[in-house]
């Protein structure tokens, strides 16, 4: 599978952990205009540690998008570890807030 | 700092409707945190020098659309880069856009969760192995309905069409109304005949 692939399936992972709890709106993506809709119509606290996770997240995904031609550096490396460490703290968040 | 700005896709095909964004590159060197990354694709020179030697798409794409707002040295810098190199990724371009399709009819086929994510998707796969294919026949359509402007020409009424394109929208943007259950089915049914016409625009350029 390519990277982006992989990116995707990344983002994937994390919307699927969001998603299976029960929201009045589903997140729709890691854009920063899916994520502020989301917070907004599930009337979320933005500094929440969830919404932080997620934007941190979001971030990380951005960062990878735009260095998926450096994939071999170590920061590159380091990115993709940290998202799955970040989708993982997410998951937890979530079963503790529900 | 050398700066130079761009408005590029649909705004430079005059294809604008109410979900249309104008689309902005900034080409830099070096850091520059003062362009919001939120409204601007950033991209150093010399990155847009090996997209050009690659013959990468997004090259052709800035190439054919795009038009110079600003340059802080007085030369149009893209203008400078010339003609991109040949495209020749066509084949693994289009498989993997093909593959993001068929994984993401695969998770909406098992499940409604992550439905609008995964339309979105479908919408991504579909719309790039349509370009990449006329990209790589020499008839390039950058456009967001370029599966149906192509010289084969995907054959899925507009509606389905239309949620697809609302699910990419409502991805990346967070805009526009959510999507029905009934909506997600009229996008889901139209999935057979896509693979259909996504099997034969890879038989061509695997060939």
């Amino acid at each position: 599978m390519t990277e982006f692939n992989n990116r995707i399936a990344a983002q994937r992972e994390i919307l699927l952990a969001v998603n299976s709890a029960h929201w009045r709106e589903e997140l729709y993506g890691m854009s920063s205009g899916a994520l502020d809709r989301w917070v907004r119509a599930n009337s979320l606290d933005q500094s929440s540690k969830l919404v932080s996770l997620l934007l941190t997240a979001a971030g990380k995904l951005f960062f990878l998008a735009n260095k998926s031609q450096e994939q071999v550096t170590a920061e590159y490396r380091l990115c993709s570890s940290e998202v799955s460490r970040l989708a993982e703290e997410i998951r937890l968040e979530i079963r503790l807030s529900n | 700092m050398t700066m130079h700005f761009y408005a590029f896709g649909s705004i430079c095909r005059g294809e604008v409707d109410r979900s249309s964004d104008v689309d902005l590159l900034a080409c830099i060197t070096g850091p520059n945190p003062d362009i919001d990354t939120d409204k601007f694709s950033v991209y150093q020179h010399d990155r847009l020098h090996c997209l050009w030697a690659e013959g990468n798409p997004f090259a052709w794409h800035l190439h054919l659309e795009s038009r110079l707002l600003f340059s802080s040295d007085g030369v149009d810098f893209l203008a400078s880069l010339g003609v991109p190199a040949a495209y020749k990724a066509g084949a693994e371009d289009c498989e993997k856009f093909a593959l993001l399709f068929s994984e993401s009819l695969d998770q909406l086929s098992k499940t409604r969760v992550n439905a609008t994510f995964n339309l979105s998707c479908m919408f991504l796969g579909i719309r790039n192995v349509a370009t990449c294919y006329s990209l790589w026949r020499g008839h390039p359509v950058f456009s967001r309905k370029s599966p149906l402007l192509i010289d084969s020409p995907l054959n899925v009424d507009e509606g389905t069409y239309r949620v697809l394109t609302r699910a990419r929208v409502l991805s990346t943007r967070g805009i526009g109304d959510a999507l029905s259950d009934e909506e997600v089915k009229l996008a889901l049914g139209a999935a057979p005949a896509i693979q259909v016409w996504m099997t034969q625009l890879l038989s061509e350029v695997r060939k």
